[in-house]
């Protein structure tokens, strides 16, 4: 069955069934990945995905069931499912199925990616992995290069007459260098989000190489209190793990300590926020939520007051406010939820080496890891794997690794002293220049 | 879900231009969260996933494809844009399948998607409500019932075709405690490859009695202070410690391409000789627990580190290929849409002789980590990190005050000697993992160790 004959058969069932209020949420993925390793194609893989979500409002609650089994049998089971779980549903939140009316952007095509095949995907992958060796000799098997060319198609009709499509195309490209001095090793890497045919090669791998081998040599930190400029890298991860407390639904569950802080001052003055889901450079753009209401750019903070927290339909609706268009399906399967699309932290000036100036003495830490355990957006509290440089005298020297950087999310936007220019977004999702921040603890030697 | 005729002809079109190896596996499960906030039902997430992977090889070289179809039409065509992406010339030979059954070390006692949402919302609300009802300090909680029905088919080139059934379970309950603006959390999340008869095996009172427990205690403690000291690891989620510091980096999808901290070690000393690490998916229903690997290798139990020396890594096909060596029952994959690469099941540290008291009164100032959360690891450099999430200072071999927003760090290979003293207590906790092939469920295990000396992150 195709998708029109499955979504036909659906809405015949549903009208038998006498579910009046319902909405099916489409999405389908074609992917070519390539991973080379030494100078050899280790996988090819040839990607389609498919999946839909069929949400319906009976008696006032939302039952969901999704599939990827496209047949007949399967489309009664799936309103089956759905109506069963609506009538599981005891919270008293209103829910809603969205209206026409709305405007949409229109995604101007000059900006849309062109797909690329997979032979021009080996041949990047092959030439970024070749420049990784040339470039420095202690770069070491177990380098490698992965690029992915995706494209993707949302689609979301309901029993409101709303009838919408989104396609988005992006090529990904990973880059990781393995380096050894002969005893240790040491791992760098540098990713690519947009269109292939933009994409400096080159550059990349030096890019790479120079992530991992910069940092060959180095040593632990003393203990104690440390004055730290975060990468803007850096900084996008913290963005990306802390941005549900922005979610209206955390907040009004009792889950983020943002709840009722609308107006307030939340952070220094210097920081701005935005979330913005046709941000003008970024090749995931997106025109509608995932419950269908149109798109547009917002600050969630502005220079440091929270101006709103992101809602959809139903947050909105018990705040008593307007859906800030923040509807999210982590995948097509998923409840909704809310979330931002692309999110970031707007630049005030100042290059790396005047961040380095301003700090004195001080870490520029370059990588954190364990995100996913050592921070807890509920809390705000963050322990975190980190590596970097020492700043000394106002300039960046020796590599460090192998310490932590701990502090609290909540304290830490407020304490920020300086924000660089140095805007770049993590997976095209998260972005942020670096930040200069004081009297942060790190555990070390 | 396939037919044979429809999987030999993928297959044969599969191996149409000279792969020396195809594999077809095809998934269809069924999986439902339900989802409580407070003590009422919120949310139910209910999927059907069905579709079909498909890989051939030529040497080590690997070609991929998938498709969320079991449709023989998608299947074959899966197939033929797999063999045309290889497109070298082919010697065909002609395929007989033949069907393996393996048993099944994990019976299932009641299934649960027979079982009415109802049923899983009563137990779940006396979980919440005794969490709620713990203490004036809990603001919400919330939680989830898992349940996962998971069927594979797995047809090689080689000639097998098996099939498995995987049911899972589990009970997920997170509490929040909050005072003066301030926030902590503790949770619990036990799970099983069992069906309903899992809700037998937990007081519902208990489970969020102790999530509560947990989210107060922290609200009430200080920081630890930052520093390098000797610290004791409890039992069950403890053994996350290995997992990450170690587990990973034994893995032939690291270990086959270089990147990892233990490559040409086997046979030599890489632990403390006090350790004996094991992997053993065949543990009657654990919750990594499989029959056969999503390659179609019966588990095993492998015998990771004897007494310190290194004896074999975790080896799926593929990877083995590049190794020279075989499978070791260790392929997985989280769904028809990802590689399979070698991964974990229940993976644990063996009990020791020393005694918990002993271990305690070893320490003259250290941390003792009563709950562990997550980790991650590189394993390539083995720097890895877990978080505390319940800790006490230990002050002159005595537990003392709680403390919290502690992470420990290191290098594997140096935390695997440091870990000098092994309980005997040994207990599992439930986990999923994330890595290369998605993410998949595993246990980590161990009796309460002592670690001489790691880095403590606090402030």
């Amino acid at each position: 069955m195709t998708y029109q004959e499955f979504k036909e058969a659906v809405i015949e069932i549903a009208a038998e069934m006498q579910i009046d209020d319902y909405e099916l949420y489409y999405t389908e993925s074609d992917a070519t990945i390539v991973e080379i390793f030494k100078e050899e194609i280790k996988n090819y893989k040839i990607e389609n995905s498919m999946g839909i979500c069929f949400r319906c409002v009976v008696n006032g609650k939302a039952g969901y069931a999704s599939t990827e089994n496209l047949t007949g049998e399967e489309a009664r089971f799936l309103v089956e499912r759905a109506l069963e779980n609506a009538k599981s549903i005891e919270s008293a939140d209103p829910c809603f199925l969205h209206h026409k009316g709305d405007t949409y952007a229109i995604v101007n095509d000059e900006s849309a990616v062109s797909k690329s095949v997979g032979t021009e995907l080996v041949d990047a992958a092959m030439e970024i992995q070749k420049a990784m060796y040339a470039r420095d000799s202690r770069v070491k098997d177990g380098s490698q290069t992965n690029l992915v060319c995706q494209e993707e198609r949302y689609a979301l009709c309901n029993s409101n007459g709303l009838d919408l499509e989104d396609k988005v195309c992006a090529t990904l490209c990973y880059a990781s260098a393995l380096a050894s001095d002969g005893e240790e090793m040491y791992n760098g890497g540098k990713s690519k989000i947009g269109n292939l045919r933009d994409f400096d090669l080159k550059s990349i791998a030096s890019d790479a190489v120079e992530d991992a081998v910069s940092t060959i040599g180095a040593e632990g930190v003393d203990s104690g209190k440390y004055t730290l400029v975060l990468s803007n890298e850096v900084m996008s991860m913290l963005l990306n793990t802390y941005s549900s407390v922005f979610s209206a639904e955390e907040a009004q569950k009792g889950l983020s300590l943002l709840k009722g802080k609308e107006g307030e001052k939340i952070a220094a003055d210097i920081i701005t926020i935005t979330d913005d889901p046709l941000y003008k450079d970024s090749v995931l753009k997106r025109t509608f939520d995932g419950e269908g209401v149109a798109t547009y750019a917002k600050n969630v903070v502005e220079n440091g007051k929270l101006v709103t927290l992101l809602h959809n339909l139903k947050t909105a609706a018990i705040a008593g406010v307007t859906s800030t268009g923040n509807a999210s399906k982590a995948s097509y399967a998923s409840v909704v939820d809310v979330s931002p699309f692309i999110f970031y932290l707007r630049p005030v000036g100042g290059t790396k080496e005047e961040l380095f100036e301003a700090a004195g003495d001080g870490i520029f830490v370059t990588d954190i890891s364990g995100l996913h355990a050592g921070a807890n957006p509920i809390t705000g509290d963050f322990s975190l794997l980190s590596k970097g440089f020492l700043i000394q005298g106002g300039k960046k020297t020796a590599p460090v690794k192998n310490f932590t950087i701990s502090g609290n999310f909540f304290t830490l936007l407020k304490e920020i002293e300086k924000v660089g220019e140095d805007l770049e977004f993590l997976q095209g999702r998260y972005g942020s220049p670096s930040v200069l921040i004081r009297n942060i603890a790190v555990a070390g030697r | 879900m396939l037919s044979k005729e429809l999987v030999k002809e993928a297959l044969r079109r599969a191996l149409a231009t000279g792969a020396d190896y195809a594999e077809v596996f095809a998934e269809h499960t069924l999986s439902k969260t339900i989802n409580l906030v407070s003590t009422q039902t919120d949310t139910i997430r209910d999927a059907v996933i069905s579709g079909v992977g498909i890989r051939i090889f030529k040497g080590t070289r690997c070609v991929s494809g998938s498709a969320s179809s079991l449709a023989p039409e998608a299947v074959l065509s899966c197939a033929s844009k797999v063999a045309e992406a290889l497109a070298e010339s082919a010697v065909l030979s002609d395929i007989v399948l033949r069907e393996r059954l393996f048993g099944d070390r994990h019976p299932i006692k009641v299934v649960p998607s027979s079982v009415p949402n109802s049923e899983k919302v009563d137990y779940m609300r006396e979980v919440c409500l005794a969490a709620k009802n713990y203490s004036e300090e809990i603001s919400q909680v919330t939680g989830s019932f898992l349940e996962v029905d998971h069927n594979i088919l797995i047809a090689t080139s080689e000639g097998l075709f098996a099939q498995d059934r995987q049911i899972r379970s589990r009970i997920m309950i997170s509490s929040v405690a909050s005072r003066n603006g301030e926030n902590q959390t503790g949770a619990v999340r036990p799970g099983a490859r069992k069906g309903m008869e899992l809700l037998e095996e937990y007081a519902a009172k208990e489970l969020g009695r102790e999530a509560s427990r947990q989210a107060v205690t922290m609200l009430h403690a200080g920081y630890i202070e930052a520093g390098t000291m000797p610290v004791a690891i409890e039992n069950g989620f403890g053994g996350v410690i290995f997992h990450e510091a170690c587990g990973h980096s034994l893995e032939a999808s690291s270990v086959a391409l270089g990147r990892s901290q233990f490559v040409g070690k086997l046979g030599t000393r890489i632990a403390n000789p006090k350790v004996t690490a094991i992997d053993d998916g065949t543990i009657p229903n654990a919750w990594g627990s499989i029959n056969i690997d999503d390659e179609g290798t019966p588990a095993q139990k492998n015998v990771l580190i004897e007494n310190g020396i290194l004896k074999t890594y975790m080896i799926d096909k593929l990877n083995g290929r590049r190794m020279g060596m075989e499978s070791t029952g260790s392929a997985r994959r989280q769904s028809y849409e990802y590689n399979p690469t070698s991964r974990m099941t229940n993976t644990y540290i063996a009990a020791g002789e020393d005694k918990n008291e002993d271990i305690i009164a070893s320490i003259e100032y250290g941390l003792y980590a009563k709950e562990m959360g997550g980790g991650s690891v590189n394993p390539a450099t083995g720097q890895f990190n877990f978080a505390v999430n319940e800790g006490y200072v230990i002050r002159n071999g005595k537990i003392c005050e709680p403390v919290r927003g502690a992470s420990l760090i290191g290098k594997g290979s140096e935390v695997i000697m440091n870990i000098d003293m092994v309980g005997q207590n040994v207990a599992r906790g439930q986990g999923m993992c994330g890595s290369y092939s998605g993410s998949i469920p595993t246990d980590v295990g161990q009796p309460l160790v002592r670690v001489a000396s790691i880095t403590v992150g606090g402030r």
